[in-house]
């Protein structure tokens, strides 16, 4: 039991009910809230596996930017509390019956491993070296990456504009 | 067994007598149905060629010295081939004979009782069915040929008791008789299915041969199918335990009940008998239950007839009775006891039939009493013709009747148990006294009853009665005569049935000086006793077993059979079976079924839920399909 | 010595299964797209923990892109999900979209 195994255990934890929190939570703002907390959880995660670089990432990626994106949109959208059914059975019975089928998958899968038994070894991706790599092998994949973003900056402008100019209203800008 | 110097003629002959009916009943059926003259001129145009082909194949084969048989193949199955065929000897020509002369005097004896019957068409091709299925059921050379005309007998029989169906009661009646004759023939069928996976034949040559028999089927398994084919027997001849539809097919026309059930139909079964008398005899145990249930019948149906009010019911006991009486004596060993017996019968008790039909006719009622009070005695035909039949009933010689029960009473003397005997002259006595009985009441008729025919229902048809006397007092007398001189011909027909037959039917006939006698006596004591109770002046009509009220309901009920068969119709039947048929066929069937159609419906339903657009039943499939290829590819590969 | 991948994987798949939970069942648009964040973070663990395990720097580097692509989809997807609002009125995926015309301010 080392260092580092208790505390891929505490993380994991946290990330966890995190997770089932921000899944079950009834209002809107509690679950972006509850998902930001999984995510810091993920980024020390990643520190933890060696990926520094990423962590960082992530955290202001993923929960800087795009959660904080989700808060934005939940603000402008006025949704009321539905009472009633929280999870309908329609749909909870199928969901819950694949998640067991994934999970038997998963496990199935991860059994026909057979070195995955052993411990990891600690190591690091000092950032560094993992631009050096990541120019290396997958600049091609980069520029894309670039491009993407340019368009979904475009799509979402467009998105909102064209509601905008359809009903006349003086509304809300999509970001 | 071919006899090639005779083979084309015989061959034709018999043909001829037995197809000629069914033509006939084609042509009626088909053509002539608004013609009744023409529909009957065809019918007894048939079944008189019949009966001169079945004269001429008698004398022509007369002192035969062995079966001529003609045959060919019908089906063929591997190692079982189902032949079709003609059977000539002595006993089927002689049965030929009986069957088509009764059918002959029979159908003109309708030409007076029928006339102006709605149905008369109809009445002469169903008696053309008849005729066809008996004739041919006499000279069929195999067991399966003989159950195939055997059910369309018994189909004839359906359509004729229910002739007017209108009636509720004749229809009731028709399939009473049906069903009842119908269990019989389940179990003959049976036997005759497992006699031929022993045998691969059921031809009655062979069976009748009892070197074939005895290599072949285990002495278990011959008394197995003997019993079962012996259910048949009791079915048609309505023996005891199945005796009950015979006096409810008294609801057909009386020449119906002469010529059926009384002289040919019902003998079907005692013919059998005759017929595999070879194959019967190796089995004791057989012949042990065929005179058991002869005796019952005969014993049971005796008292029934003592206490009927209606002619043709105490006629119709009266066959069964008799018939029972012939099983005794085939029972008993002698074959040709019991074929005589048959002969005989057929004849006498036809023309007691016809003779009722007589009362029936002119006084549109059943009831013996209504007809005597009505003056029943003026038909001065129709009286002498049933005092003639009545006496050889009873065994009054010089009768015919006379003769072929001492045969039996003989018969049953030589055997070990007395208690035979003894069973045998009892019903006869009672026969005697129930005859005269009858015979007594109308004669002498009493005045102002109270209790007027109430289970009596008169044949409802038109009446004419000067048009049919003629023609039936005709027939009656032709009857009546034959009645009269067939016991001096037993010698003949016994050296004729034995030369052909062999060894199957010499048991010994103990001919005891003292039997004539006694029998004779014995029918006297009955008669003096009918006498006292019935005939006499001042006397009160009301036989002995009436003086016994439960006895008298007893007997009236026919020993309560109807009874308990309907108890277990109800019970057994209609609350056990057929509810649990029901049961399945709704729930079970139609529920698998409807279920089917149910769960289409419920699976077009969820599948129609999965399309309306609900992004998130989409993600599901997705998903699942996802799962899906994961597992395959993580393990295929 | 850290865990075993083992114990790595079965954390990812855990968390993808939470995600899809998340998508399938809560009658929110915005919360299907949170399910699939989730989903694409259970992804990154995975591919994080496996470039560890077999000391390679591809799966890290496919992280990143992951990133770049859950980035750019959150964004269209939050931009179409307004629009849906501003055109009906409601974020329930179940509703008949052709029927509501309201609230399309």
């Amino acid at each position: 039991m080392t260092l580092y195994s208790i505390l891929f255990y505490l993380i994991a934890a946290l990330i966890l009910c995190a997770t089932t929190a921000a899944v079950t939570r009834r209002n809107m703002v509690y679950a972006v809230i509850y998902l930001v907390l999984s995510f810091f959880g993920t980024a020390m995660l990643f520190y933890l596996l060696g990926a520094p670089f990423l962590a960082a990432l992530e955290i202001i990626i993923y929960a800087g930017a795009i959660m904080v994106l989700f808060l934005f949109i939940i603000m402008m959208i006025h949704m009321e509390e539905k009472p009633g059914t929280f999870f309908p059975s329609r749909q909870l019975l199928p969901a819950l019956a694949l998640s067991g089928l994934y999970l038997a998958a998963f496990v199935a899968l991860v059994s026909t491993d057979k070195g995955g038994w052993r411990p990891l070894a600690a190591a690091q991706a000092l950032p560094k070296e993992f631009g050096i790599y990541l120019y290396n092998n997958h600049w091609l994949s980069i520029e894309i990456a670039s491009t993407l973003l340019l368009v979904a900056l475009i799509a979402a402008l467009i998105l909102g504009q064209k509601i905008r100019r359809r009903t006349g209203a003086a509304g809300k800008e999509a970001p | 067994m071919l006899s090639t110097l005779n083979a084309p003629i015989s061959l034709y002959a018999a043909a001829v007598a037995a197809l000629m009916p069914l033509l006939a009943f084609g042509a009626i059926m088909v053509g002539t149905r608004r013609h009744p003259r023409l529909s009957a001129a065809l019918s007894i145009g048939a079944v008189s060629m019949s009966l001169s082909m079945a004269i001429f194949l008698l004398v022509h084969h007369w002192g035969m010295a062995k079966p001529l048989v003609f045959q060919t193949t019908w089906l063929v199955s591997g190692r079982m081939s189902i032949p079709l065929g003609f059977l000539l000897d002595p006993a089927s020509l002689l049965m030929l004979t009986v069957v088509a002369g009764i059918s002959f005097l029979v159908q003109i004896y309708s030409l007076g009782y029928m006339a102006g019957d709605p149905g008369f068409s109809r009445y002469y091709g169903c008696m053309s069915l008849f005729a066809w299925a008996m004739l041919t059921l006499t000279i069929s050379s195999s067991l399966l040929q003989i159950f195939i005309f055997w059910e369309l007998v018994g189909l004839a029989s359906y359509l004729l008791i229910g002739f007017w169906f209108e009636k509720f009661s004749a229809s009731e009646a028709g399939k009473k008789a049906f069903v009842m004759t119908r269990f019989g023939d389940v179990a003959f069928l049976l036997g005759l299915v497992l006699l031929w996976l022993q045998l691969g034949d059921l031809d009655i040559v062979h069976l009748n041969n009892p070197d074939i028999i005895v290599q072949r089927v285990s002495p278990g398994m011959l008394t197995l199918t003997a019993l079962l084919i012996f259910g048949g027997i009791v079915g048609k001849s309505a023996q005891f335990p199945l005796l009950t539809w015979l006096p409810d097919a008294m609801e057909g026309p009386t020449p119906v009940s002469a010529l059926l059930h009384s002289a040919t139909m019902v003998a079907a079964g005692v013919y059998l008998f005759s017929r595999l008398f070879g194959f019967f005899v190796l089995s004791p145990v057989m012949l042990t239950v065929c005179l058991t249930i002869g005796t019952l019948s005969l014993v049971l149906s005796s008292t029934m007839a003592m206490v009927a009010r209606d002619i043709k019911q105490v006629w119709a006991f009266s066959t069964i009775s008799q018939l029972g009486f012939m099983l005794m004596g085939l029972g008993a060993g002698s074959l040709y006891a019991g074929f005589f017996h048959l002969m005989t019968h057929a004849g006498f008790k036809a023309l007691l039939f016809l003779c009722a039909g007589v009362f029936i006719h002119h006084y549109e009622t059943n009831d013996m009493f209504e007809i005597s009070r009505k003056g029943g005695r003026t038909l001065k035909s129709a009286m002498i013709c049933m005092l003639v039949a009545g006496s050889a009933l009873s065994g009054l010689p010089p009768l015919s009747g006379f003769f072929s029960k001492e045969l039996i009473l003989g018969r049953l003397l030589a055997l070990d148990n007395p208690v035979w005997f003894i069973a045998g002259a009892a019903g006869a006595f009672l026969t005697a006294y129930y005859t005269f009985r009858l015979i007594f009441i109308i004669l002498f008729p009493r005045p102002a009853e109270s209790t007027a025919g109430k289970d009596s229902q008169p044949d409802h048809h038109s009446h004419q009665v000067a048009a049919g006397a003629g023609v039936m007092s005709a027939v009656l007398w032709i009857l009546a005569a034959i009645t009269v001189i067939l016991g001096f011909f037993e010698t003949p027909i016994h050296h004729f049935l034995e030369t052909a037959l062999g060894a199957q039917s010499s048991l010994p006939i103990a001919h005891r000086g003292w039997l004539p006698l006694a029998a004779g006596l014995l029918a006297f004591l009955a008669i003096g006793l009918a006498w006292l109770e019935f005939g006499r002046r001042g006397a009160s009509q009301v036989g002995f077993v009436e003086r016994l009220p439960a006895l008298a309901k007893f007997f009236s009920q026919r020993w309560y059979l109807d009874h308990l068969y309907r108890f277990l119709l109800d019970k057994l039947v209609y609350k056990g079976i057929s509810r649990l048929f029901t049961w399945n066929d709704r729930r079970v069937i139609d529920g698998a079924l409807d279920g089917l159609g149910m769960s289409a419906v419920g699976l077009g339903g969820l599948i129609a839920r999965l399309h309306t657009g609900m992004i998130q039943y989409r993600l599901m499939v997705m998903f699942a399909v996802v799962v899906v290829l994961i597992l395959y590819f993580g393990f295929s590969g | 010595m850290i865990v075993p991948f083992r114990h790595v994987f079965l954390l990812s798949g855990l968390l993808f299964v939470l995600g899809m939970f998340c998508t399938l069942t809560r009658r929110n648009l915005v919360m299907i797209l949170l399910g699939v964040e989730i989903m694409l973070n259970a992804a990154s663990v995975a591919f994080v923990g496996s470039a560890l395990r077999w000391q390679q720097m591809e799966g890290q580097a496919l992280v990143l892109f992951i990133l770049a692509i859950a980035a750019t989809e959150v964004s269209v997807g939050l931009a179409l999900i307004v629009a849906i609002y501003r055109r009906t009125g409601s974020i329930d995926p179940d509703v008949q979209w052709t029927q509501l015309e309201e609230g399309s301010d």
